[in-house]
């Protein structure tokens, strides 16, 4: 029995049909197609205007997929960063706070590779699991991001730039879409091309087993943390930019959406599967859904409760979750089965 | 020859292991009972030069704040004992049971306004407990997906709007009265404590938690329904969230979607200051409680000394980061 499976493992299919099971099999972004089908289905029944305002709609999509870009280099080494939605509120207080619109950027840009470093230290360093890590860090620096702004929104001084960083380029192309697919294709290269990204696979799949084969893992961490906060701070300056003012209660409702784009995507939290392919896909889902709920006029906290119930079905329906619990029934059922005969 | 070499290696050996047994003794013990002696440290530190700390009504003041937070952190206990990390949705929870308490108990009375607030916290502990023990979902994400599904269904019912307790009544003279400086939510606090305490360290099931989270595959190959376990680690916080959000109602008199906000990290605050290691499988109860302690003196001397909200989360922050960091160091120093 285990002869032959291991033969079927080790047979090229050679037939189209054949490669194309094995590819859909390898792909990981199964459950993202899914629901932005059933979404975009919906909405063009309930609320097209979601398609007339497509510019709104590229905006929203690009503000959560950036954030959930970052989050997916760090969630494929098997780590989460929930510090992100403090990152991009303090990044943005940054900005707001400095007079000259380049310095701050540079001053907001620099703050997030930082909060990515000291992320990084506690996590590969100190060895604290990233969860706690990085959910301390959530909290204090929110806590920064109320000490620097004193609890007030604050204004950007010049208001002129950040109106002018709203004006489409392009069509429908404003240069917060524009940086958005840059930092997409950027990632999806380094991630699929370039050596250091291909060994975040590794380091999520088996770290053990990618420390043997000579794979730098604390540094690989460290880059991840690093790109997680830098994109966090992005978005930060992004935002800021375009309200001309900074909120230091920004970021949560990104976090909750992110977080689901990110997963729903098929990045597997324990590491080692994923793609940015997939982030996009759910990016487009949730921001398409949130659109066509404000459009609806239903309040925040309301739209949550959708986008919650996403992400509890995402990180529940994930295919390695669910063969696990398949398991579990099938031994219950075997065992129960002895125990009568 | 041989023989005093054979001597001089063992002695060396022996200074040697010497040597790694006093630097392996320092964090550990630290992490253990570092916290006894910080918060007597800080008790009498707070005593003896913040204005106004050693006040009677400040420490009615401060038993009132830390009830609450103290009864959402002893249930949580279980959680992060079981090793998965926390229950964020303690904030939708203690909030959507004040809100179900004082509403209900308007109109129907408090007996079954304690009911309903029992169904809404059956509910959140079945899709909590479920999804992480069953589907073996990690217990951060599910419970921040549960928190905003929580908070939002509270807003879409209550409408954002704040709920009033009678002006007379049972839930008021409860949450007015006090036994000495010791106000009743705080003896309520000491109930839950002793109770979750014993169910910890006297039951099979408070056993099979810890076993749980020191080796949940060694539990599971042991026969044990792990599901099960993780159900009963998230029912146990969500009933102490529901006490506490009875509590919150009854001292406040009004009750709101966003009243808790803050409780998940506080509590966690207290439960890792307390000494529960966040790897799971190692703390207990009375620690938690000490952790409380240690967390409301704190916040209370902020506040007195007029420091302002940012800084007192960073402070928290920085405290949760240090203890996890003591307890990862000393993790380390024994394995080696």
């Amino acid at each position: 029995m285990s002869e032959t499976q291991s033969i079927q493992i080790g047979q090229r299919e050679t037939t189209f049909l054949g490669k194309l099971r094995v590819t859909l099999a390898r792909r990981t972004e199964g459950r993202g197609v899914v629901l932005l089908a059933l979404i975009l289905g919906v909405v063009s029944f309930t609320q097209p205007l979601v398609f007339t305002a497509y510019p709104v709609s590229l905006g929203r999509i690009a503000l959560i997929g950036l954030v959930a870009l970052g989050l997916t280099a760090v969630i494929l080494m098997g780590e989460l960063d929930l510090s992100v939605a403090s990152t991009l509120a303090v990044s943005g207080v940054v900005m707001a706070l400095i007079p000259d619109v380049r310095l701050g950027i540079i001053v907001a840009l620099g703050a997030g590779l930082v909060i990515g470093v000291i992320n990084a230290f506690f996590v590969a360093v100190v060895g604290i699991n990233s969860f706690i890590a990085t959910l301390g860090m959530l909290f204090a620096l929110r806590g920064l991001a109320y000490i620097l702004s004193d609890e007030a929104p604050v204004r950007l001084t010049n208001t002129d730039a950040g109106i002018a960083f709203g004006m489409p380029l392009l069509g429908p192309i404003t240069p917060r879409v524009l940086i958005f697919i840059l930092a997409f294709f950027a990632l999806q290269i380094f991630v699929t091309r370039v050596k250091a990204g291909r060994e975040f696979f590794a380091v999520g799949g088996n770290r053990q087993a990618a420390y043997d084969a000579g794979i730098p893992v604390k540094r690989r961490i460290f880059t991840g943390f690093i790109i997680s906060g830098f994109v966090a701070s992005l978005a930060g300056v992004i935002n800021t930019l375009e309200r001309t003012a900074a909120d230091p209660r920004a970021g949560l409702t990104v976090l909750l959406a992110s977080f689901a784009a990110a997963i729903i995507g098929g990045n597997y939290l324990k590491g080692g599967r994923g793609s940015i392919v997939g982030t996009l896909i759910g990016a487009t889902a949730l921001g398409v859904l949130q659109v066509a709920l404000t459009l609806s006029g239903i309040q925040v906290p309301v739209q949550n409760i959708f986008i919650g119930v996403i992400l509890l079905l995402a990180v529940t329906t994930d295919p390695a979750n669910l063969r696990a619990v398949l398991g579990s029934i099938r031994s219950l059922r075997q065992g129960r089965a002895k125990a009568q005969s | 020859m041989a023989k005093e070499t054979l001597t001089e290696v063992i002695t060396l050996a022996k200074s040697g292991s010497d040597q790694v047994a006093k630097k392996r003794s320092v964090l550990p013990w630290v992490a253990d009972n570092g916290i006894f002696i910080f918060t007597a440290l800080l008790i009498i530190f707070s005593a003896v030069f913040v204005n106004g700390f050693a006040s009677l009504v400040n420490i009615t003041d401060v038993f009132h704040r830390a009830a609450p937070i103290g009864i959402v952190a002893v249930g949580m206990t279980f959680v992060v004992i079981s090793g998965n990390y926390l229950d964020l949705s303690v904030v939708a929870q203690v909030a959507t049971s004040a809100v179900i308490f004082l509403a209900v108990s308007n109109q129907y009375g408090v007996p079954l306004a304690m009911l309903a607030a029992l169904a809404a916290a059956t509910v959140y502990a079945l899709v909590n407990g479920i999804a992480v023990g069953y589907f073996k979902a990690n217990a951060v994400i599910v419970t921040l997906a549960t928190t905003y599904i929580g908070v939002g269904v509270l807003r879409f019912f209550s409408g954002g709007s704040i709920f009033f307790g009678p002006e007379d009544g049972p839930i008021r003279a409860f949450g007015t009265s006090k036994l000495g400086p010791v106000p009743y939510s705080a003896l309520v606090l000491i109930l839950v404590t002793i109770i979750l305490a014993f169910v910890l360290s006297r039951t099979n099931f408070g056993f099979l938690v810890k076993s749980f989270g020191s080796n949940e595959s060694a539990t599971r190959l042991g026969g044990v329904n792990t599901g099960f376990v993780i159900v009963g680690a998230f029912f146990i916080t969500a009933l102490a969230a529901m006490i506490a959000g009875w509590v919150l109602a009854a001292f406040s008199n009004t009750a709101v979607s966003s009243m808790a906000t803050g409780y998940d990290f506080q509590a966690l605050a207290a439960i890792i200051v307390g000494g529960t290691s966040v790897f799971g499988g190692k703390g207990s109860v009375p620690r938690t409680l000490l952790g409380v302690v240690f967390v409301s003196v704190l916040t209370n001397i902020l506040v007195l000394s007029n420091i302002s909200f940012g800084y007192q989360q960073v402070a928290l922050g920085v405290l949760i980061v240090i203890a996890v960091t003591v307890d990862a160091l000393s993790r380390k120093a024994v394995k080696r």
